[in-house]
């Protein structure tokens, strides 16, 4: 394919994308609707489940949005063939802001600081919860978070599809770079307080310096894997088939092995310290992740989230085939799920000692996944499947010698 | 000249692509053993003259293992056997505590075994080669490709070679004295 006979509507996402929408609507509104009997039946189960699924929907939509702007940073053919995968994923962040309704209206069933029962038994929480975890702090915080999430990734988006027509030519790509880089600082610091808002409160007593840290490296792992994922469905098939190179799917599984290990570093540093220092206020948050079934979890996540992908990862030719990467990126984005889980339900069910998963987590997976990959679609289909006046995309699609 | 004094037989080409393409026919046409110059690395030459695996991922994975085996041991060695301190009343093998030193010394093997791992295995340092005897191989860093077949290629042979080599329309033939 050369510039020359290149147009929009070649480059336009094959029709498989317009099923996968379909589907994903139909899975999304069916677990919606368990969702909501989940809501009513078994409340006690499903807020916690909520609150995962949530965290893995904003991770997805926060990582790819974290990726772009990685993208418009550094540059790099790796980066132009999902560009338009990341900004359909990162548009999908209005619809994470009012999944995070039923959170805020349900705060006393998550978090302590939540509830006055608990507050009159623990003064020094209630001091917490009168001067920073409240409804009133977590409604306003969650809002400056979502606007300028929601604002990045618009202005980010709206400058893309002015790349698509012709008169945007000899645009330059300084824009880009201009609001990513203060934009990366603003994800890495919003983040940081929002997870410690919505999952670190969970044990609103327990503090841990590098928890947004943790919570980033998983995000950007998510949308690499989930890159791989949609470019292994939509590589087979024309436009992507046509500029996809095992090159770029080899720098995506370069990134996979790069944040698997920052996930692992992160993870490990908390561990070490928190083992080291030996500190009554510290340790209870593992002493609760190594009781009943979660430590097995546990180490079942150091496995199979961490050593079993690292090794397949050192493997060159395994990261050259999408066929094979994608497989691990399938998991690795189930061992997200499993590690938010290890995250949030042993606080959430500080109660109950044992492991165990109720159906009103797959009803809300099957809803917010399914709504979540809808709308994903729904955006990736609007436009072509690269930015097409990009001065990127022209040279991706120039020959590299000749 | 005896043939056991010649090195190989030397093709010089104008451009990257023309180089591409020679290496692609001779190696096709059975030369197993040539070699390629370019002022600049051209993509896809290194396919052409059949280079397809290099060992240097395994000697850095054999490093990085070693590394970390030696850092892990070097510690248990010194905290469990040889003086054990105890620490707040923690295991002598506290293995958290390990990890750092470990992790550092795969790193350190393993970028130690990258760098001189390719060396060797690229043979350098390597005072003096046989190409250099050719005056116009100077070009090979300005503006001109080479093409060498070795002499010690079972499909060699003086005369034939030669025939083929201009087949491929080079600039120039030299004979490469070793």
């Amino acid at each position: 394919m050369t510039t020359a006979t290149m147009n929009k509507a070649d480059l336009m996402a094959p029709t498989v994308a317009q099923t996968m929408q379909q589907r994903s609507l139909v899975i999304g509104v069916l677990g919606a609707i368990a969702s909501v009997v989940g809501a009513v039946k078994a409340p006690e189960s499903f807020y916690s489940a909520y609150l995962t699924v949530f965290m893995l929907g904003l991770g997805l939509s926060l990582g790819c949005m974290a990726v772009l702007m990685l993208y418009h940073l550094v540059g790099g053919a790796w980066g132009t063939v999902i560009r338009r995968i990341m900004e359909a994923g990162m548009m999908t962040l209005p619809l994470m802001a009012v999944l995070f309704v039923p959170i805020l209206l349900n705060l006393a069933r998550l978090y302590a600081w939540a509830r006055p029962e608990d507050l009159a038994k623990d003064p020094k929480l209630a001091d917490i919860a009168h001067t920073y975890l409240n409804f009133n702090g977590t409604l306003t915080r969650a809002i400056i978070y979502f606007a300028l999430w929601i604002g990045m990734a618009f202005l980010l988006n709206r400058w893309s599809t002015a790349q698509d027509s012709a008169e945007a030519k000899d645009q330059s790509t300084l824009r880009f770079r201009a609001l990513s880089a203060p934009g990366l600082v603003i994800y890495s610091l919003t983040i940081s307080f929002a997870v410690i808002d919505w999952v670190m409160s969970l044990q609103a007593r327990w503090i841990s310096t590098i928890y947004g840290l943790i919570f980033i490296a998983g995000q950007a792992l998510a949308a690499f894997c989930f890159a791989v994922l949609i470019e292994s469905i939509l590589g087979k098939r024309k436009p992507m088939s046509e500029y996809l190179k095992p090159t770029e799917v080899h720098d995506h599984g370069k990134f996979m092995l790069a944040f698997v290990m920052v996930w692992a570093y992160f993870n490990f540093s908390q561990w070490l310290i928190i083992w080291a220092g030996n500190l009554p206020e510290e340790i209870p948050w593992f002493m609760r992740r190594m009781q009943g079934g979660w430590g097995t979890v546990g180490v079942f996540l150091a496995i199979f989230h961490f050593a079993v992908p690292f090794a397949l990862l050192l493997s060159r030719q395994f990261k050259r085939r999408a066929g094979s990467l994608v497989w691990l990126a399938s998991w690795l984005i189930l061992m997200r799920i499993v590690d938010l889980w290890w995250h949030i339900e042993p606080s959430a069910s500080l109660h109950h000692d044992t492991v165990h998963v109720s159906w009103t987590f797959f009803a809300v997976l099957a809803g917010i996944g399914g709504l979540w990959m809808a709308y994903f679609f729904r955006n990736l289909r609007a436009r072509p499947l690269l930015a097409v006046y990009a001065p990127q995309t022209l040279r991706l699609l120039e020959p590299s010698h000749e | 000249m005896s043939e056991s004094s010649v090195y190989g037989l030397m093709a010089e080409f104008d451009s990257a692509q023309e180089l591409v393409k020679a290496a692609h026919k001779t190696h096709d046409a059975g030369y197993k053993k040539i070699d390629a110059f370019s002022p600049f690395p051209v993509e896809g030459l290194a396919d052409a003259i059949g280079f397809r695996k290099n060992m240097v991922p395994f000697v850095v994975l054999v490093g990085g293992i070693i590394g970390g085996l030696s850092g892990y041991l070097l510690q248990y060695y010194v905290a469990v056997m040889t003086y054990p301190v105890n620490v707040g009343g923690r295991p002598y093998h506290s293995w958290p505590s390990f990890i750092i030193v470990t992790f550092e010394m795969t790193i350190l093997f393993a970028g130690l075994s990258a760098v001189f791992g390719m060396l060797a295995l690229n043979g350098l340092p390597m005072p003096y080669h046989p190409v250099f005897n050719v005056a116009e191989f100077a070009k090979a860093s300005e503006n001109k490709f080479f093409l060498v077949v070795f002499s010690s290629d079972p499909k060699y042979d003086g005369a034939r070679t030669r025939e083929f080599l201009k087949g491929l329309a080079p600039r120039a033939i030299s004979e490469v004295p070793s």
